[in-house]
């Protein structure tokens, strides 16, 4: 038993050290918008829109990171952006570094986090948000999002 | 939201629980000495937590310096992982009498899936595919309609968890082959329905295969067994 515990134990620390952090330049900061600005840019787009909104002290943001990245590359026709909210700089970019790096999105930056709420959602994180291309909004997502969910909304709102 | 899964779970249980008390009434599993519901629920944490593990890996987030993240189970548990986990760890708690408890928990794990599918109700995570069938629900201010896929799922389920607790009372089926046929249905119900689903990487088909394969096998090798054993010397 005393030997099964000293494994766990050391193969705990060999992995914990596998643990991987950004290397490299960081990516630029999220540019900071308005909440008029965003809902302006979403409605130009003219395509199909996902904005997750996120912050680099948000474990589960961490934890649907991947499936964000998977889904902004898996669908091109879709315009994805990450909204980074109540974080600062150096944070934000080293959180993009380390878990957003493979996404095809752009992020953008709200200090105060009134965005997500001017947007008919809340003060809590994350929140993935669901836009037609006519502009409307089709799904308010409140926290984690999973696999099954994000498929269904992404054919809705992609046709 | 993170906690309707919670309530998906309580059904699952609640579905699994049901059918063994309905079972334990008609004389389940004569010979089967394991405690079947603590056994399935240490089966169903323990492959959830192996599952969720795994997922984590393949996201590549390590779970020894990301500890916490292994309790957010909606961001993703691998299936096949879990189901592999599951049937273990029960098979390793149902050691000494691994066949009879196999029989006696199959229609009650089938209760316990279809239960867990219908928990897409709470989590509101039922539709799939388009579809024009006069059953097909849209999603909340869409006029795309779909099939409620996993509400076939949990029907078909269902149905066949009932028809094998009604074969093994009043069959008289040989040793291992309810636990086959459970396998088949498990499998078979998921292949069935998969088409059905939206999956932005495809659903992990081949362990539905392996499920059915195995059913097969066993639910086979349990009649052999039984010619034999039966043959005139």
């Amino acid at each position: 038993m005393r030997r099964l515990l000293l494994l766990i134990a050391v193969a705990g620390v060999v992995l914990g050290s596998c643990s991987t952090q950004p290397t490299g330049p960081l990516p630029p900061p999220p540019v900071t918008v308005s909440s008029d600005e965003l809902a302006a840019d979403i409605q130009a787009g003219a395509s199909p829109t996902v904005v997750n909104v996120w912050a680099s002290w948000c474990l589960p943001c961490r934890s649907e990171a991947p499936l964000i990245a998977t889904a902004s590359t898996s669908q091109p026709n879709v315009r994805f952006i990450g909204l980074n909210v109540k974080d600062n700089d150096p944070d934000a970019r080293r959180f993009m570094a380390q878990y957003l790096s493979d996404a095809d999105m752009e992020h953008f930056s709200d200090a105060s986090g009134r965005i997500p709420i001017d947007l008919g959602g809340t003060s809590g994180v994350p929140i993935t948000f669901f836009y037609r291309s006519d502009g409307s909004l089709a799904e308010v997502h409140l926290g984690i999002i999973d696999e099954p969910t994000m498929a269904r909304m992404l054919d809705e709102i992609d046709r | 939201m993170e906690f309707t899964l919670l309530g998906a779970a309580a059904m699952a249980m609640f579905a699994f629980w049901l059918m063994l008390r309905w079972e334990a009434k008609r004389g389940n599993a004569a010979g089967c000495a394991t405690n079947l519901w603590d056994a399935g629920l240490v089966a169903a944490i323990v492959g959830l937590l192996g599952g969720r593990i795994v997922a984590m890996l393949e996201a590549d987030i390590n779970p020894f310096t990301n500890p916490a993240q292994i309790l957010l189970v909606r961001s993703g548990v691998s299936t096949a992982a879990a189901s592999i986990t599951a049937v273990a760890v029960f098979a390793f708690l149902a050691r000494r009498d691994l066949l009879p408890s196999a029989d006696a928990i199959a229609p009650a794990a089938l209760a316990g899936l279809a239960g867990w599918h219908a928990g897409c109700i709470p989590t509101g995570a039922c539709l799939g595919t388009e579809s024009a069938l006069p059953w097909a629900r849209a999603l909340e201010g869409s006029d795309v309609t779909r099939h409620p896929v996993e509400l076939y799922a949990a029907i078909l389920l269902a149905a066949a968890a009932i028809a094998l607790a009604l074969w093994k009372q009043h069959g008289s089926p040989p040793l291992g082959s309810v636990a086959g046929f459970g396998l088949i249905a498990a499998g078979g119900v998921r292949l069935a329905t998969e088409p059905l689903r939206i999956s932005l990487s495809g659903g992990p088909v081949w362990i539905y295969v392996v499920a059915v394969v195995a059913g097969a096998g066993l639910v086979g090798w349990s009649f052999v067994t039984r010619a034999r054993a039966t043959r005139p010397a």
